[in-house]
């Protein structure tokens, strides 16, 4: 199986269904994301999002369905999943390098491997100079950048973000999303990329799932084949933002 | 881009103010008994207790030990019972903060111990132990024991929620998570225990040699009070007192070291 690109399928997720008690939540919702694929996920307020992300990641279980990893079942023990929150995720007594390295220490990854990863890493995103420095001495932007760069550090299988960026101010928000795409592009990671901001998820991603209203299934999905880097006034890029607003809204 | 911390400097008030309560105390306190207001049967002027401050160094009489062997037999015992209480309450109490099997096992019965004041504990001790030193470092271990326990569970149940969801999806172990994420978080509870338990243990000790000993400061209030030297009672709270604070701003000194990151 392999998707427009001809890049084979990496995930897979099967009629994920959650439900709490009567509240049927997820719908028996199927997708694949190819490897190296970025993927948008946009929904209403409230669709469910984040309980989504929490099935996906398997933080919470699920009610009926899956998701796969080159044809498992996907366990975070055995599958390198990362998932960047919203909210800063900063370990406080760990400096920025430790902190960067923590997912590939629970992963126990060799000592020489870390090492020239973490160099590779705190370079490419300009965390260099502050890599000895504590959470609390850098600002609300890196704390953001040292999740992200945490997340790729570990090569994951899938890469998860739930609106990263939401907290922060539109100028760095677009600073910070070329520095996603440059990351993503060296690092040719598989990322779902969860947002409600339309014009990002145009910004970023190479496909877009629309969500519906709970009971949350996907309404449809829109393909964003523009070159990089984007611009904003593009009136390809105009459109495709148009298209996926008519989707989406539900006033 | 260079990075360079900013040195904070103390207002001056900071500084002078203290010295200003602190002389204004002691002077206070000599008037009032140098001018008769209070009794010197009563209560010691700070001039006489630095008398028999200078006189106990050398002078075992009349209690017996001069006052260095007083205050290392004290010390000796609120160490080994406090350093006791950190080596077991400490691991006990992170431990039933984050392993359910342990806090269904061990909380029941620390209810049940804790409200019982460890001076309750002494007529037990003096059967078991007799009056040497075992039976005071129980009474102290005792007292240092519960803020521990607390504490480190108090500490461990603060860690922030998503950091363990965060470690969760990168695979972490509960036992990665309790090392990696619980410990450190409750490190700042851990160091208040350290100062509480400190406390508690130094405040039992007194009580644990008013009733059973023949060497030590709480001993030395004790003696004070029978042969009517409430000079002799005020040196042995005051060595007391000076003690306990040294150690106490050692600790201080230590938890600013090694919390550097987690002060906001």
């Amino acid at each position: 199986m392999t998707d427009y690109l001809g890049r084979r399928n990496k995930i897979e997720v099967k009629n994920l269904t959650r439900r709490f008690g009567d509240l049927l939540v997820l719908d028996h919702i199927n997708f694949t994301v190819a490897e190296g694929e970025f993927l948008a996920i946009v929904g209403p307020t409230g669709c469910g999002k984040t309980t989504f992300l929490n099935c996906l990641s398997k933080l919470i279980p699920t009610s009926e369905g899956d998701i796969y990893v080159d044809g498992e079942v996907a366990n975070p023990k055995k599958h390198n999943l990362a998932f960047v929150f919203q909210e800063p995720t900063c370990l406080p007594w760990r400096t920025v390098r430790d902190n960067v390295a923590y997912g590939m220490e629970v992963k126990h990854f060799p000592k020489d491997r870390i090492e020239k990863k973490l160099n590779d890493i705190l370079n490419m995103v300009g965390l260099a100079d502050t890599a000895n420095l504590f959470p609390n001495q850098v600002s609300a932007s890196m704390m953001q950048r040292i999740a992200v760069s945490r997340a790729f550090a570990v090569d994951p299988d899938l890469l998860m973000m739930d609106e990263p960026y939401g907290q922060l101010d539109i100028k760095l928000r677009y600073y910070l999303e070329d520095e996603l795409i440059k990351l993503w592009q060296t690092l040719k990671s598989t990322v779902l990329f969860v947002t409600h901001n339309i014009e990002e998820a145009v910004y970023v991603a190479e496909r877009i799932l629309v969500l519906s209203n709970k009971p949350t299934h996907i309404k449809a999905e829109v393909l964003v084949d523009l070159p990089r880097p984007r611009s904003l006034i593009d009136p390809k890029f105009v459109e495709i933002r148009k298209q996926v607003t008519e989707l989406i809204r539900w006033w | 881009m260079a990075y360079e911390s900013v040195k904070v400097e103390k207002p001056l008030s900071l500084i002078l103010l203290p010295i200003l309560s602190v002389f204004t105390f002691f002077s206070a306190w000599e008037l009032i008994v140098d001018t008769g207001i209070v009794p010197s049967t009563m209560l010691a002027a700070p001039s006489a207790v630095i008398k028999l401050f200078l006189i106990k160094l050398t002078d075992p009489n009349p209690d017996g030990a001069i006052l260095a062997a007083h205050a290392w037999t004290s010390g000796k015992e609120a160490f080994i019972g406090y350093l006791l209480s950190l080596a077991f309450g400490l691991p006990l109490g992170l431990l039933m903060g984050w392993f359910t099997v342990v806090r269904g096992l061990a909380r029941p019965i620390f209810e049940l111990i804790r409200p019982i004041p460890p001076i309750a504990w002494i007529p037990l001790t003096i059967f078991w132990f007799g009056i040497g030193i075992e039976g005071k470092v129980f009474i102290i271990w005792l007292g240092g024991v519960v803020p521990c326990v607390i504490n480190a569970f108090v500490g461990v149940r603060m860690t922030n929620p998503t950091l363990i969801q965060m470690a969760r999806t990168y695979g972490a172990s509960d036992w990665q998570i309790f090392v990696q994420l619980c410990i450190p978080s409750a490190l700042p509870m851990v160091f208040g225990a350290l100062q509480i338990a400190l406390v508690c243990c130094w405040v039992n000790l007194v009580g644990a040699e008013l009733l059973a000993a023949d060497q030590g400061l709480g001993y030395l209030i004790s003696m004070g009070r029978r042969l009517a030297l409430p000079d002799m009672v005020v040196l042995g709270m005051v060595c007391v007192g000076f003690v306990g604070a040294v150690i106490g701003y050692a600790i201080e000194r230590l938890e600013c070291r090694l919390l550097a990151g987690i002060r906001r």
